[in-house]
């Protein structure tokens, strides 16, 4: 695993991050929620872009033609391959998954590679609102399973203790390692991680997640375009062919 | 003077938004959110009247605002 790799999980997880905090735009518990739902999307897929852009001036881009074909070829956390069903995942992705995001890219900007130090920094002023957003709504109460869900997959994504993350951090590419990552949001979220277990031996170094499976066929068809291809006029399908 | 918001929740207050483009402005009401907590209002605020390009943005709770008087009133 490269730093290419990691930045690109990161890419995908905010993007997959943006589109379901999109979802819930008209179906949070209040407006303010619903528009704050539809800023935080805009932002992660926003954030996603740059990230993506990153990924050239690293060097190495990962991407190959699997994307277009295979849905597993995206490397998100397992928390999004399907829409939140419940507001309580929305508060858990928003608390801990985001977070955890936002302390990874803390890494990036704190490490010593150039391109991410300049470019991610913004989004850490950004993500301000994300955090004041979900650890609102998470000490408010929510149910324990998402929450407990949330967390196991941030570990997850922060990588085994003596993975090629921590190696990224002693070369100090990174500023954190898992286990600085793992304190830093306990510290923001004023509690400590749950015990959970994760089987590292069956961990994917690339999806960074222990769970098998991919997004769901529409959300993986609308990143691909082909949804867009579904709805257009004969002609312009004509056109298009 | 209290704000009787109940939509949120029984808690939920109501904070007024003010904002500024140029530091030579004078702050000025933007419009409100209401919120249980400061920390969701400056999401909310952040998130509802971020389309201008502020240089400064501050939420003040309601309740807080020492009226001299309101319309009708003088």
């Amino acid at each position: 695993m490269s730093l290419s790799d990691l930045v690109l999980s990161l890419a995908d997880n905010k993007q997959m991050l943006g589109l379901r905090y999109a979802e819930w735009a008209t179906r949070a518990p209040s407006l303010e929620a619903d528009i704050a739902a539809a800023a935080m999307g805009l932002d992660d897929l926003g954030h996603s872009r740059v990230l993506y852009g990153c990924l050239e001036p690293l060097g190495a881009d990962p991407r190959g033609p699997e994307r277009e074909s295979d849905p597993a070829s995206i490397r998100n956390l397992a928390y999004f391959d399907e829409p939140w069903t419940e507001w309580s995942q929305f508060v858990a992705a928003n608390a801990i998954l985001d977070t955890a995001f936002t302390a990874m890219i803390e890494s990036c900007v704190g490490g010593s590679v150039e391109v991410l130090q300049h470019r991610l920094r913004k989004m850490l002023m950004e993500e301000r609102y994300h955090f004041l957003h979900g650890r609102s709504w998470l000490r408010s109460g929510i149910e324990g399973a998402p929450l407990l869900r949330a967390w196991q997959e941030a570990l997850e994504f922060f990588g085994p203790p003596d993975g090629e993350t921590e190696r990224l951090h002693q070369e100090g590419r990174l500023s954190m390692g898992p286990a600085e990552l793992r304190a830093r949001i306990e510290e923001q979220l004023d509690t400590k991680a749950p015990d959970v277990t994760i089987h590292w031996t069956v961990w994917d170094p690339l999806r960074r997640r222990t769970a098998e499976g991919a997004i769901d066929e529409a959300t993986f068809g609308m990143l691909r375009g082909l949804e867009e291809k579904k709805y257009a006029p004969p002609t312009a399908k004509q056109a298009a062919s | 003077m209290t704000s009787a918001y109940k939509r949120v929740s029984g808690e939920a207050v109501e904070y007024e938004v003010f904002a500024r483009k140029a530091r030579i402005d004078p702050l000025h009401l933007v419009g409100s959110v209401v919120a249980p907590d400061a920390d969701l209002a400056m999401a909310y605020a952040r998130a509802t009247y971020d389309e201008e390009r502020w240089c400064e943005m501050a939420i003040v709770r309601k309740d807080d605002v020492i009226r001299l008087w309101s319309p009708g009133e003088s």
